[in-house]
């Protein structure tokens, strides 16, 4: 089935020291199930912001705009909810959660996405084959969420979440940060087999052209103060990689220089 | 969590208390630097042991063991009182079955009559006056190797004072486990005296899940012997007022003690654990840790950790740690650990103690992955609690826990649904 989220005109700003401020400011775009988009962008763009304010991060508000995933607006809905419609964010930096299982948490997370256990029998052994494909020992199953995980281990656990929750689009923020070249092909396997099986729709949030080696990209996006910028296809990047962010940075100020 | 935490190695107290007596102060020995005593008066000195009541002045909130206690909702456990006898006890294993009598002996003795009376002394009022006004005590003896927890159950019979005294007692190298659960309704002082043997292995578990309105002071007196492994874990979910106070010292050197508490404090409840652990052998080990959460206007949760480090406990490892879990606002987590270190050959004595909200990060991905709020928090509570309970090590009682915490969790639901409908 084709699902498509659509993002209209979206507004939305952050609580700071300084005040509220305004991060992304008129932000468009439509995703279908099947396609890949890149989203890149110099650091301090907003490109976390519109993952995490997609999810419902309770930190962003939503000034205005919509984000319709197949006709419903997810922005009025809460980030249980959200995750019900079909939307998964996989976290640049996954939160450990001390004393709840891996198990147990899945197990709950699926119940919930499904609105049914899961069986049994055919649960443990989707769990046992999801964790093998992405080589991770059987005994992080037993472990609190993602505590005492490496980074690595942290990216397969999102990845491992992303196949057996099966939503329809999936926002990875910055998924190839901290992985070394093994553990970023495990990811991007894994990424591609949900794909695959789901005809999953992919939003890319990244900084680097690495990982697109892996995952290869239908759009590529820029990012940049707040907005797209600029849409092409995956020879974009090619040119992002050649020439920075630097023509996309306000007047006078270098990548470097804001980092 | 989000919290803050505060972690001090040897964190010294000051000794200020006034003393007639002049204070010889010792030679140090030039060899052997760390025998030499401590030349100030140990608070242990100072506070009174007694099997009388009027040894303890009446408690006032002046006092520092009281500073805490609502003093006028526990003032009819400060005279000696007749007690109802309505407190119904029952002795049998996890299955409800009598215990194997081959290792586990129960008997009655009359109050002061031996076993009971012998380990260390009342400590204050509340529990002179439960040491006063008991008739009887209920001794369970445990020898060899007991494969079976024994269930001591009390179940309280109503508003009417009264007391119950149990001796635990652990022959030399027995192994077993036992739980004491209360429940019903009660206004109820306890006294409890856990000793054991040379190289025993013993787990002890006091589970308070009493119905609104109970009231409970208590006072557990632990030896734990040469070599010995003691758990002593105590989960304390319900009454209006629960007050116990924990009283340890070691009988030879080596022992191994292991305190462990879970408490959950409702609006209005008043839940208060004092541990005093002291180390007066040398080697021994000792760990303390309470976690609690609390919800709602008036909860009030008090965790007091004593440890006093004699000179005579070179080789001492201690540390104790609190945390408390606020899971809505108006409650009120008292928390307060105080270090006593009289020998400096130890290999540490640590604390660290926390109070602490509901860390939106946690929630926020637990969320994000279809799993509700209310759903949410209750992982988090519950994994709060089983990160504790895992340590235990006895997969019976541990499991035995998540239930009665389970328990605990579902009926906060049945409470917030039952709010719901009421508003209504």
């Amino acid at each position: 089935m084709q699902h498509t989220l659509e993002i209209k005109d979206l507004y939305a700003s952050v609580e700071t020291k300084e005040g509220r401020k305004q991060i992304l400011k008129g932000v468009n775009l439509t995703v279908h199930s099947g396609e890949t988009h890149a989203i890149m962008g110099p650091n301090g763009s907003g490109k976390s912001t519109l993952a995490y304010t997609l999810a419902g991060h309770p930190k962003y508000e939503v000034d205005s705009g919509q984000a319709l995933l197949d006709g419903v607006d997810i922005l009025q809905q809460t980030p249980d909810e959200r995750a019900k419609e079909g939307l998964f964010l996989a976290m640049q930096y996954p939160v450990e959660v001390p004393g709840v299982s891996m198990t147990n948490f899945l197990r709950t997370a699926k119940t919930e996405i499904d609105g049914k256990a899961p069986s049994v029998r055919t649960w443990t052994k989707d769990l046992n084959e999801a964790m093998k494909r992405l080589r991770m020992d059987p005994k992080f199953a037993m472990r609190s969420v993602n505590e005492g995980f490496s980074g690595g281990e942290k990216k397969r656990a999102e990845v491992l979440q992303l196949e057996l929750l099966k939503p329809k689009f999936a926002i990875l923020d910055e998924t190839d940060s901290g992985l070394d070249v093994d553990a970023l092909r495990i990811v991007s396997e894994g990424v591609n087999r949900a794909k695959e099986n789901t005809d999953l729709g992919i939003l890319m949030v990244t900084h680097y052209t690495r990982i697109l080696k892996y995952i290869k990209p239908d759009i590529v996006h820029v990012f940049a103060d707040g907005h797209f910028v600029k849409t092409g296809g995956p020879e974009l990047a090619d040119e992002l990689e050649e020439n920075g962010y630097d023509e996309y940075l306000p007047e006078g100020s270098t990548e470097s220089a804001l980092a | 969590m989000a919290e803050q935490e505060q972690n001090t190695m040897q964190n010294v107290q000051s000794q200020t208390q006034p003393t007639n007596t002049e204070i010889k102060v010792p030679q140090a020995d030039p060899h052997d630097p760390y025998a030499f005593p401590a030349a100030m008066p140990s608070s242990a000195d100072r506070e009174p042991r007694s099997f009388e009541v009027d040894a303890f002045p009446k408690p006032t909130r002046k006092q520092e063991d009281w500073r805490y206690t609502p003093i006028d909702r526990i003032c009819e456990f400060f005279d000696v009182f007749e007690p109802s006898g309505k407190i119904s006890v029952d002795i049998t294993d996890t299955d409800g079955n009598p215990v194997d009598t081959s290792h586990v002996e129960v008997s009655q003795v009359d109050m002061g009559e031996k076993p009971s009376g012998t380990v260390l002394m009342p400590n204050d009022r509340v529990s002179a006056v439960e040491w006063v006004s008991g008739k009887t005590a209920t001794v369970v003896r445990l020898h060899g190797e007991n494969e079976k927890p024994v269930v001591v159950h009390v179940h309280g019979g109503g508003m009417d004072l009264d007391s119950f005294h149990l001796v635990i007692q652990a022959d030399d190298r027995a192994h077993g486990d036992i739980i004491v659960e209360h429940d019903g309704t009660a206004r109820i002082a306890e006294g409890v005296e856990i000793v054991t043997g040379v190289d025993s292995h013993i787990s002890t578990t006091f589970v308070q899940e009493w119905d609104k309105g109970s009231k409970h002071v208590g006072n557990h007196r632990i030896r734990v012997g040469a070599g010995a492994t003691l758990r002593h874990s105590v989960v304390t979910l319900g009454g209006d007022v629960v007050r116990i106070r924990m009283d340890q010292d070691f009988g030879g050197a080596q022992g191994d003690l292991n305190m462990l508490g879970i408490y959950f404090a409702d609006p209005g409840e008043h839940i208060e654990h004092r541990t005093m652990v002291v180390h007066n052998y040398p080697e021994c080990k000792s760990r303390v840790v309470y976690k609690g959460a609390l919800s709602g206007k008036g909860a009030h949760s008090t965790w007091v950790g004593n440890a006093l480090i004699e000179p005579t406990a070179p080789g001492t490892d201690s540390y104790e740690l609190n945390r408390n879990l606020v899971l809505t606002p108006g409650a009120i987590a008292d928390s307060e650990p105080n270090l006593e270190i009289e020998n400096g050959n130890i290999i540490g004595a640590g604390h660290a103690s926390s109070v602490g909200r509901f860390d939106d990060e946690e929630l926020f991905y637990l969320e994000s992955r279809g799993i509700s709020e209310t759903e949410a928090r209750k992982l988090v509570v519950q994994g709060f609690f089983a990160e504790l309970v895992e340590e235990i090590g006895v997969p019976a009682i541990a499991q035995h826990l998540m239930n009665v915490i389970d328990r605990r969790l579902a009926r906060g639901e049945n409470v917030a649904m039952q709010a719901v409908l009421e508003e209504k």
